[in-house]
């Protein structure tokens, strides 16, 4: 592979290969990931109707609020997640070092580790074994296992990046890479000090706001950037090296984002500083997203003539517009002495971890995975109707989510505020906001199960083949560092038979 | 960018808040000193410890497991983070029989036992720092406060004053039991059919002797107290 220069032609044939070689790790995750997103997105929805009918299946130990919901949270930040971020992260550094992924045995064992970790942990929540702690109720046991399997994973694309050919590194592996070494930093750091270290118990639930922070804007926002870079250079045409305002929304995110997320302590006894750096630092977290945000929509933007109907693309912006939406509300909504009262306790933190999580990330991953399938699979889209509501159905979902987060969690703080509000009355103003998030998260179930179905047809190979009515140029986007839509068809063609 | 620049540099804008704001405030903090008092102050001498009593680790484990700390904070914050004291019973009670107005903001101290300060994601329901002493003064007044719990627990719409509480019932935490001999002292009042009757188990029982201990309005020292100095003795 090293001999590979840039050139299409000489690109194409070693590509395929690299393809070939990332099929089954790469849609292990995806396929995975999109089965966990449909269970969490299943519990949400269960978590959330209780909120407002709370005799909902209650009869249940396992079927309670209390476990329903820290198990929708982990399934999705954990089994879909994370294992979307592993799917593209491989195929990342795969095309973009131009090496083939040579240890997929490994990777897939290594995947079904991760799994079953994952699986256990949600087992655990919804058994009444749960740490208690947010975004971090898996049993005791389980971080370990993550972390390892995490290790066998992530040590092969680390590995690809060190034996690249020479040449400039795109914007989108820094991202990446940035990706892989602080996610095992946070996860060890907020693991070892709650689980292992006994410490005191408010500074505990600190370095847990932290840990949650810390994973949306470090692991999850870089994944999602980088990915979201690689598409529009492919898309646009536009160098992967990045422009200086890339460099700078990438060391931005860097510097600001570790200070993040214990603005969730404002007015608890632990050292005065703290909550006021994690505000400081969730506002101007707008910076970094606000750099790479521009740098990525003004491409599309001019391009939206001929870029419109693409799946991959219109999913990527709806989730950038995510993201500048996101920037907007934290910076706004985290003003300690003043909006930070309003948020601290309120609906709005769950609206930040779903806009975060689905708006963003989710969206930009579903954008790839529209993307890449094609390419991985050898098989073109089953049907471009099923895209369209997937990507339908999500978008309304996310507007009543945003709704809900920007002026239900507001209400609901002001109202908490008038403490001459008796409480009831006070609990009574979270009600029609309850009511929007669950029919929110039924129109996001409704699109994921269309899309769990495609991939899980595409997976099969039971998608259209390279030279059938609807080949992947129709609904797939080109993405393979060249950039010419006929590629996707000689793609197609080389894969005669994988297996 | 050279990859040994790059991970210098990531190493160092990482580590440094890494260090700053996680590993040197968890080692200080776990190392507090206790707060003396003072004998002008505070009208006492030796250190500030407030005391707890009841089940406090186990029923804290099963206050986690069971995710009240979706919907319930444990967090009396100073006014300058939120108005959490002006509410007459979080705090502590605004007009106590002996002591007066015992409201104060949550302390350091306040979670000794616990592994993991419950401060709570969301209010959905109230703060829950002082229900111990809510329930007993105010809820169950006259009455056997766990009893008030187990009901609001097994049933929290049952209680005709809370009939709009979306707080799920916890039925799994009780027991249906046959009658032998006499009924047990715990047992619910709601009917159980034909010589049986409703008994919590085992985790309700700690939950609820944790519920009970939260009772977080013993006076604070000086040192700690937000007030500033003209507004004291005023309500």
């Amino acid at each position: 592979m090293s001999s590979t220069t840039n050139t299409t032609d000489q690109d194409r044939q070693p590509l395929a290969g690299i393809d070939r070689s990332l099929r089954h790790p790469v849609m292990l995750f995806l396929t995975a990931g999109a089965a966990w997103l449909a269970l969490a997105i299943l519990l949400g929805v269960i978590a959330s109707a209780k909120v407002h009918n709370p005799g909902f299946l209650s009869r249940h130990g396992w079927l309670t609020y209390g476990r329903v919901f820290p198990a929708h949270i982990n399934a999705l930040v954990y089994g879909w997640g994370m294992q979307a971020g592993f799917a593209l992260i491989l195929w990342l550094s795969a095309r973009l070092s131009l090496n083939e992924c040579k240890a997929s045995g490994t990777i897939l064992t290594a995947g079904l580790v991760w799994n079953l970790g994952v699986a256990l942990g949600v087992t655990g929540i919804l058994s009444g074994n749960g740490a208690g702690m947010p975004w971090m109720e898996f049993p005791g046991f389980v971080w370990p296992v993550l972390a390892a399997s995490y290790m066998a994973i992530m040590i092969w694309p680390f590995i690809q990046f060190r034996v690249r050919p020479a040449g400039p590194v795109a914007i989108t592996q820094w991202y990446v890479l940035g990706a892989m070494i602080w996610f095992p930093w946070i996860h060890i750091t907020a693991n070892v000090l709650l689980h292992c270290l006994p410490g005191h118990p408010v500074m505990a639930a600190g370095i847990n706001a932290w840990h949650k922070s810390a994973l949306v804007f470090l692991f999850f926002t870089p994944v999602a950037l980088g990915v979201a870079y690689d598409l529009v250079a492919n898309v646009t045409g536009r160098p992967a090296s990045g422009t200086a305002l890339a460099n700078m929304g990438f060391w931005s995110l860097a510097i600001i984002a570790p200070w993040a997320g214990m603005q969730k302590l404002a007015g608890l006894p632990v050292p005065y500083f703290l909550p006021y750096v994690g505000a400081a630092a969730t506002v101007l977290l707008f910076i970094p997203i606000c750099a790479a945000a521009s740098d990525l929509v003004r491409p599309l933007w001019a391009g939206r003539a001929t870029l419109a109907a693409e799946p991959s693309v219109r999913f990527t912006a709806a989730g950038l517009i995510s993201l500048v939406v996101l920037g907007v509300a934290l910076m706004v909504l985290n003003i300690p002495d003043f909006t930070l009262r309003l948020t601290q306790f309120s609906l709005s933190g769950y609206g930040f971890d779903t806009l975060a999580l689905y708006g963003f990330f989710s969206l930009v991953m579903f954008g790839a995975v529209y993307a890449i399938v094609p390419r991985v699979t050898g098989r073109g889209w089953y049907s471009s109707k099923l895209i369209e509501m997937h990507f339908l159905f999500s978008v309304y979902g996310l507007l009543t989510v945003m709704l809900v987060t920007l002026v239900g969690g507001v209400m609901q703080g002001l109202s908490q505020e008038d403490w001459k509000l008796a409480w009831p009355a006070v609990a009574a103003v979270a009600n029609p906001f309850a009511v929007a998030t669950t029919f929110a998260w039924c129109l996001i179930l409704f699109s994921n199960i269309f899309f769990l179905v495609h991939l899980a047809l595409m997976w099969l190979r039971w998608g259209c083949g390279g030279d059938s009515d609807a080949p992947p140029r129709k609904t797939g986007t080109p993405h393979d560092g060249v950039g010419h839509p006929e590629d996707a068809a000689a793609v197609s063609d080389s894969l005669v038979d994988p297996t | 960018m050279s990859f040994r620049t790059f991970i210098l540099i990531l190493a160092a804008s990482f580590g440094a808040p890494w260090l700053a704001i996680i590993v040197i405030p968890f080692f200080k903090m776990r190392a507090l000193t206790p707060i003396a008092l003072n004998q002008k102050a505070d009208g006492a001498t030796g250190i500030f410890f407030p005391k707890r009593t009841g089940r406090v680790a186990d029923g804290a484990r099963v206050y986690a497991e069971n995710g009240c700390y979706l919907c319930h904070t444990q967090a009396v914050r100073p006014t300058y983070a939120g108005h959490d004291m002006h509410r007459s019973d979080w705090g502590g009670l605004k007009d106590d029989a002996d002591r007066g107005d015992t409201r104060r903001e949550t302390c350091a101290d306040d979670f000794f036992g616990e592994k993991f300060a419950q401060i709570g994601v969301a209010r959905t329901g109230p703060d829950l720092s002082n229900i111990g002493r809510r329930v007993e003064t105010v809820y169950a007044a006259g009455g056997d406060p766990s009893a008030w719990l187990y009901a609001h627990l097994f049933n929290p719409r049952d209680l005709p004053q809370l009939w709009q509480s979306t707080c799920p019932p916890h039925k799994f935490l009780f027991e249906k039991c046959e009658i032998k001999g006499n009924p047990s002292a715990d047992a619910l009042k709601v009917p159980a059919g034909n010589n049986r009757e409703w008994v919590p188990d085992a985790d309700a029982k700690a939950l609820v002797s944790y519920l009970l201990a939260l009772k977080k309005d013993q006076k604070a020292p000086a040192a700690l107290n937000f007030a500033p100095k003209s507004a004291e003795g005023n309500p």
